[in-house]
């Protein structure tokens, strides 16, 4: 059956796998937030400081969710893990900072302009990974189970033997974050509306 | 069977299919010399619609397609809970709502046409539009609704255009697919319809087949081609493979050529790669510019004119070989008979994304 063999909630001050907390915000610290995680999780991957934030928030939880759950790229080949996102404001907050760039005086800056399409981040996740797989990303008024579980049954039945799914909703006022990973396995959570939904909803244990 | 038809094309060339059609089997192209439009006041070639100004641009073009798509099939499944209506963009009407790019085009639609489902956007750069006909023919492959319709559109906006801009890829020329001197892309603005279902009946024109298609990431870099056309070949080799259709039986290419040296000399190595080079091949950036999350919708839609006039039609703007593997590409419009085409996109984030379309 399908099941959900790991999963990350990145929030505004905490960031969860598996429901346990990884990390939690540091108030006082000069780094933001995303740089907080990357630098505790001693990873070297520079091209992270030039990423916008949803393809921050995107590399984290993934790498994350890798951590977690070892050998997942060993035990598929490199074009059957497919790439299912999706969220609210597609690539809101860069286009705002795209568009200060040369309202103000200044020229556009062509840095922030390829991070200003929501599906950035699937790129990001592939070439860190070097997966061929399919790709997607949606624009839902929110986060909505059956959407996932619709759209993967369809690439699972043709060609993709797993999933990574992500719900990435990183704006200037809050940070809504949940990727999970779909395998078929004998046993484990099942990939379903309700179990999608609650691990969506994850709060950590104290 | 998954059908597809219905097609409703709204560009500078005309707001029907009929209409672009009648000026793609005359050569004429969208594109004109805007005055002092770049961010330095520079003129810069574009493909606009002259009609479409104001506020609401977005939503205004997809409510206008998706009332021509009404009258061309049984309305009475807009309304149906078996009926689907996808949305296919990158910047939807960012120049009206920047936080919220889609949703209160979505609610408009919605409401508008009594559907019982809100919009989905698909939202993946330059391959939505033939991503998300994909998508609409998996979903009623899978049962999951009866009738999928597709909208793709996007308009221009200094936003894209300055952007661009940014990255030197604006062609100081109407764009020049696959030429020796091609310099960029020229954007353009539109939007493009199609039903997907799997009853006939629904359709009042004859329609045709959709053979879905496979997307491939190449893995490589967000906004600069691979340079081994990877992710393309995986994708059209895994979209021919899953219909059981060899080279042999590929009447036509339409690739996306989007006049950019490296995406134009990228699609050369990929068809080279896969043994379709000697395809009749053409790109419709020249008439329409590039569209963006409409592109893909759009120049399906044409393929479709091209299957039902059984004329190849020339890929506009280009002179003289400019890749370094060789494309057959269309020097001018020929009578032929397409039984079987083939469709790719390739775009930002490193996708690329395939069908094909049979002739019934």
């Amino acid at each position: 059956m399908k099941v959900i063999t790991a999963y990350c909630n990145l929030r505004a001050d905490e960031c969860l796998v598996n429901g346990k907390v990884v990390a939690r915000r540091e108030v006082g610290s000069e780094d933001s937030w995303f740089k907080q995680i990357y630098k505790q999780q001693a990873w070297v991957y520079p091209k992270f400081y030039k990423m916008d934030m949803l393809s921050q928030a995107g590399y984290l939880a993934s790498e994350l969710i890798k951590r977690a759950n070892p050998g997942i790229s060993e035990a598929y080949s490199d074009d059957e893990i497919a790439l299912v996102f999706a969220n609210a404001s597609s690539s809101a907050d860069t286009d705002r900072r795209f568009i200060q760039s040369y309202e103000g005086g200044g020229s556009p800056s062509p840095s922030l302009f390829v991070y200003t399409l929501p599906n950035i981040v699937l790129g990001e996740i592939a070439i860190l990974n070097k997966w061929y797989g399919e790709n997607m990303f949606a624009v839902l008024p929110k986060f909505v189970p059956g959407f996932y579980l619709d759209y993967s049954r369809i690439l699972l039945a043709s060609g993709s033997r797993a999933l990574l799914g992500g719900w990435l909703e990183v704006t200037a006022g809050s940070t809504d974050v949940f990727l999970f990973m779909v395998e078929e396995k004998e046993s484990g959570t099942e990939f379903n509306e309700e179990n999608l939904l609650h691990l969506s909803q994850t709060v950590a244990a104290y | 069977m998954i059908y597809i038809g219905a097609e409703v094309i709204i560009s500078p060339l005309g707001d029907t299919a009929e209409d672009n059609w009648e000026a793609l089997s005359e050569n004429r192209s969208g594109i004109v010399l805007a005055p002092g439009v770049g961010f330095n006041k520079e003129d810069i070639h574009l493909s606009q619609i002259a009609w479409l100004n104001g506020p609401l641009r977005f939503q205004r073009l997809v409510i206008k397609a998706l009332a021509a798509l009404k009258e061309r099939i049984d309305a009475s499944i807009l309304t149906s809970d078996r009926t689907m209506v996808l949305i296919s963009s990158t910047k939807g009407a960012l120049d009206d709502n920047l936080h919220d790019q889609f949703g209160e085009t979505c609610s408009a639609v919605m409401q508008q046409f009594n559907l019982a489902h809100l919009p989905v956007v698909i939202s993946n750069a330059c391959i939505s539009g033939v991503l998300t006909l994909n998508v609409a023919g998996n979903m009623v492959e899978a049962g999951q609704y009866d009738h999928v319709i597709v909208i793709g559109c996007d308009v221009a906006s200094d936003f894209v255009l300055y952007g661009f801009q940014s990255l030197f890829a604006v062609s100081d020329k109407p764009c020049a697919p696959f030429d020796a001197a091609r310099k960029g892309i020229t954007l353009g603005e539109g939007c493009g319809a199609a039903l997907v279902s799997g009853m006939q009946s629904v359709f009042k024109d004859k329609p045709l087949e959709l053979l879905t298609g496979t997307s491939a990431n190449d893995a490589n870099h967000i906004s600069g081609p691979s340079r081994t056309g990877e992710g393309l070949v995986r994708c059209v080799g895994r979209t021919m493979q899953k219909h059981g259709i060899g080279t042999e039986k590929i009447d036509f290419i339409c690739a996306h050529g989007t006049g950019t040296v490296f995406n134009d000399e990228m699609e050369a190595i990929a068809f080279g790669r896969l043994s379709l080079s000697d395809k009749p091949l053409n790109s419709l950036k020249g008439y329409f510019g590039h569209t963006l999350g409409a592109a893909g919708v759009i120049e399906t839609a044409v393929c479709m004119q091209m299957m039902r006039n059984s004329m190849l039609i020339k890929s506009l703007g280009y002179c003289d070989a400019g890749t370094s593997e060789p494309l057959n590409i269309i020097l001018k419009n020929e009578p032929k008979k397409l039984r079987t085409i083939l469709k790719t996109a390739s775009g930002f984030g490193g996708g690329n994304a395939s069908l094909m379309i049979r002739d019934l």
